[in-house]
């Protein structure tokens, strides 16, 4: 007859979280180092491109919160960033309000923004509450983001020159000082990764994974759903919001054409191609997205954008075959493993269970 | 004043009454039990309670307050907690991080501060930790701390559910069947458990499951629902002993059954033969369908292990067994929607064990499955047109209007809008086009009157003059077995029992060990056997007040019939030897 063992004492081998997450940090801060230097080191172009990376890889983090951590899917975050960047546009260009308040009133903009599109999520999920998202996207950018009527907040069909913004001195611009630009850029993504990271091991971070892994359950422990849900959708906005304001610095110009919809599917399909759960896997979602067309354009002069669609979508079908929780996932799943093989980390207690 | 007072709830779901002015109360520190067959509604009730869903009329009151207008992750405040019956932890986080959320779902938390990581973020992480620790520690869980909970077995899992609970410092624990998908050695050490977290954690707990064991030996008092509807209630061994209850859970509702008896001038002649079959005995057709030893299940859950059964032409064969023993598993791996693990699957001469489903359909093996599987929004003519084609009867609906003639009333009609009854029918009528050469009818009673079964299992009997055999999965063992030449005895997810269907109907004891659980007794014997000390009429006075009442009768007449002593007779029993009639 079979029997579940219990009492049976076995060691618990609790891996002692401080350890482990100053090790992360300590890698973290290596990475960004290498990332604050190289650019220096590269021709201008490339300088654009990696701030351009950074934008992108904060766009992707947001996903890590919306869909990584609550599950909820979102196929309009492009408009997001957009919405944030008009804002600053047109506080900085019209108005001439100093950079740092305008960033924070577009991140506030993005965050109400949120809140609203969240408000169907409250009674969709999967694909029903994709497609309203899309919807979302294509009347922003189909109409407030094109429409003269809206010219004094988008600029109209022109979009908004950006001029180069001086913070405390420190000038940012998509010129010269590009190299500026994207070192906050990059500072920021550090910071919101941190707080992403940190939320997930946090009573908050809990109740919003409750919410992905089972909704009935989550409400019936006590966790409000309306209040939660909305506050994701809010906080992925802000976090979109971040990278949307320093569109207008990094490229010297603001258009609708980067906040479309065909911006927002391929934030979704990186977040989930390089794992959607994980906050590295932004950051590199951000490179690959930014820095593949433009090395391929570089070293192949008359290579078409296409061709890069194409491949990603090669990536995604494989991805899904062999490496479904994402590049990032699976990594550091076999890195473990790997880990395990050399001796370097304890391997993990595995509870003996009698079925 | 009791701690939840529930009265005159009705719950509709369609045309369906669920729950049909249901009403009990609660007392504070009670173990109250819930019990009922399949469909009875013990679920929904729970689901009104935990606020998942709203009931059409009545009214909840919880601690002296209404509670229908409170959202559900409110009532989880006022002090209501609940585990689900189909395990609801969250899978991808760890047993530990299962814990601390119901423990910090009480505080307020402020996810500015948990972001930033301040020193009261961290100190209130500290605390639910040590709190959840403390809790996996009162039940036996702090090895698992680390292991994701989706990564657990079954039983495993449902005791982390329990601390989940518990983690919410409830002062209502409800409870959604903690016993299915344990094993019987986890279902006693459950009821202890129960009564262990009584006193330690003082709370009051209502508790749903089809386990009797389970219910018999851990609560104070029982309500019986059947259909929506309070059937009886009262302490355990009085429920026990009420003849609805056993009617209810056994099928024996004859009585009723002879009075609808009147009423069959709508059957076809050929359908009605009276009493046990008069067909040729079981043991001489060939052989149409051989399973030998297979294993299989969801995922890493393996449900059923073992399993060796066959059915020969032209035969009716009975899988019978308590809820969750393994017998929709096992037609669902015959019918090629699970694959077994191990084991090997014949039928009809070939080896189908790897085939695909549709494959397996045109050999002649159909699966009318659970809940009938058929399309809400067809009507019944093309339903049936349907079936009639992938039968090679080209469209020919004549038979099946012959033996169901309410179908052809209905033919416009959808699917869907049939009644219960009618549906059955129309799954069987399809079935009957198909002309399959074996049927297998996966708990074709679910959800209906006892009045329809008895009509629908006449129709079994039609199937079976026509020379289909027939392998039933049935919860109204009585009715199966009064059609059916063998049966097989399913007891968690094995078959401990083959016998001929007269000698089952006669000898209840084979059957009643599977549904009301031998655990108790078993445990008793070894325990026994163990120190030694007992005397036999110890033993047996002590295990008869755990033994169903009905078994216990059962054994005394046997004894009385062999002349012999019931002590022995149990003895035998309790050592898994047959006993003979």
């Amino acid at each position: 007859m079979s029997s579940i063992a219990i009492g049976r004492a076995s060691s618990p081998g609790r891996t002692t979280a401080l350890s482990t997450r100053s090790a992360k940090l300590l890698i973290g801060l290596g990475c960004l180092a290498i990332a604050a230097l190289i650019p220096g080191h590269l021709e201008s172009n490339f300088q654009f491109t990696a701030a351009l990376a950074v934008i992108w890889a904060i766009a992707i983090l947001s996903l890590v919160v919306l869909t990584g951590y609550v599950g909820q899917i979102s196929l309009c975050q492009a408009t997001f960033v957009g919405v944030s960047a008009y804002t600053v546009s047109m506080l900085v260009v019209n108005y001439k309000v100093a950079f740092p308040l305008a960033a924070l009133c577009g991140v506030a903009v993005s965050f109400v923004l949120g809140v609203i599109v969240g408000l169907p999520a409250l009674r969709l999920r999967g694909i029903l509450l994709a497609i309203v998202t899309v919807g979302v996207a294509l009347v922003f950018d189909g109409y407030f983001f094109q429409d003269q009527n809206y010219a004094w907040w988008s600029g109209g069909l022109n979009g908004w020159t950006f001029p180069g913004v001086s913070v405390l001195g420190y000038q940012m611009d998509s010129f010269h000082n590009v190299l500026h630009t994207y070192w906050v850029l990059l500072g920021l993504f550090a910071i919101l990764a941190l707080l992403v990271v940190n939320l997930h091991d946090s009573g908050s971070g809990r109740r919003f994974r409750a919410i992905r892994d089972s909704e009935v359950a989550a409400a019936t422990m006590g966790v409000n759903l309306t209040r939660y849900k909305l506050l994701a959708f809010g906080i992925s906005a802000a976090i979109a919001g971040v990278g949307g304001a320093f569109v207008g610095p990094a490229l010297g110009s603001v258009s609708a054409s980067i906040f479309s919809l065909f911006y927002s599917l391929p934030f979704a399909a990186f977040a989930v191609l390089m794992g959607v759960r994980f906050v590295p896997a932004a950051a590199l979602g951000g490179i690959f997205m930014a820095m593949v067309p433009a090395v391929l354009q570089h070293f192949f002069p008359g290579i078409r954008y296409d061709w890069f669609n194409l491949g990603l979508g090669l990536l995604l079908i494989l991805q899904m075959i062999i490496a479904p929780d994402g590049v990032w996932g699976n990594l550091a799943r076999d890195a473990g493993r790997m880990g395990h093989l050399v001796g370097m980390a304890r391997p993990k207690p595995k509870p003996k269970v009698a079925a | 004043m009791s701690l939840l007072s529930v009265k005159d709830v009705v719950v509709r779901f369609g045309g369906i009454t669920a729950l049909d002015h249901v009403g009990f109360d609660l007392n504070r520190g009670e173990i109250l039990g819930l019990i009922g067959p399949n469909g009875a509604g013990k679920t929904t009730l729970f689901n009104c309670i935990s606020g998942v869903i709203e009931p059409n009329e009545g009214t909840i009151h919880f601690d002296g307050r209404p509670i229908l207008d409170l959202k559900p992750h409110e009532r989880a405040q006022v002090g209501i907690a609940r585990t689900f019956q189909n395990l609801q932890l969250w899978p991808s986080m760890t047993v530990l991080e299962n814990l601390k959320l119901p423990i910090d779902a009480m505080e307020r938390r402020n996810i500015v501060i948990d972001a930033l990581r301040l020193p009261l973020g961290v100190y209130q992480e500290k605390r639910a930790t040590e709190l959840a620790r403390a809790t996996l520690h009162a039940l036996e869980l702090l090895r698992y701390e680390d292991v994701l909970a989706g990564d657990l077995p079954v039983g495993i899992q449902r005791r982390v559910e329990l601390a989940r609970a518990l983690c919410l410092r409830p002062k209502l624990l409800l409870l959604d069947e903690p016993a299915a998908g344990l094993d019987a050695d986890e279902t006693l050490h459950l009821a202890d458990l129960l009564q262990r977290i009584r006193e330690r954690f003082k709370v009051t707990v209502l508790l749903v499951d089809h386990d009797m064991s389970l219910v018999m030996r851990a609560c104070d008092y029982i309500y019986v629902l059947d259909f929506g509807k309070l059937l009886a209630n009262g302490k355990p061994e009085e429920v026990r002993n009420n003849p609805q209850v056993i009617a209810a859970y056994l099928g024996e509702a004859k009585e009723k059954l002879e009075v609808e008896d009147a009423d069959k001038s709508d059957l076809p002649a050929a359908a009605f033969l009276p009493g046990p079959s008069s067909a040729p005995p079981p043991g001489e057709g060939k052989t149409l369908l051989e399973v030998s030893g297979i294993s299989g299940g969801y995922g890493h859950l393996e449900v059923i292990r073992d399993v060796n059964l066959t059915v020969r032409e032209g035969e009716v064969v009975a899988c019978i067994g308590a809820n969750g023993a393994g017998k929709t598993t096992t037609l669902r791996a015959i019918s090629g929607i699970i694959r077994a693990n191990r084991g090997k699957i014949t039928f009809d001469g070939k080896d189908i064990t790897k085939a695909p489903a549709q494959e397996i359909v045109r050999l002649g093996l159909l699966h009318v499955p659970q809940g009938r599987g058929l399309f809400a929004k067809l009507t019944v003519e093309d339903t049936l047109r349907l079936a009639s084609y992938s039968g090679h009867r080209g469209g020919d609906l004549k038979p099946a209007y012959e033996t169901f003639p309410v179908l052809e009333k209905r033919k416009r009609q959808m699917a869907g809008s049939l009644s219960g009854g009618e549906q059955q029918m129309l799954a069987l009528a399809r079935a009957l086009l198909v002309k399959p050469k074996l049927l297998m009818v996966d708990e074709m009673s679910q959800g209906l009157a006892p009045t329809i079964v008895q009509r629908l299992f006449s129709y079994i009997e039609a199937f079976k003059a026509e020379g289909m055999a027939v392998l039933l999965v049935e919860q109204f063992v009585d009715a199966a077995l009064s059609i059916a030449d063998r049966a097989y005895v399913f007891e968690q997810g094995t078959i401990a029992h083959e016998e001929s269907a007269a000698k089952l109907r006669e000898d209840q004891t084979l059957i009643a060990s599977s549904y009301l659980g031998r655990a108790a007794a078993e445990e008793e014997a070894g325990a026994a056997s163990a120190n030694g000390h007992r005397t036999t009429s110890d033993l047996m006075e002590e295990i008869s007040l755990r033994l169903p009442a009905a078994l216990m009768r059962a054994l005394q007449e046997q004894a009385a019939k062999q002349g012999r002593k019931p002590e022995d007779l149990l003895l035998e029993f309790l050592q898994g030897q047959e006993v003979e009639a």
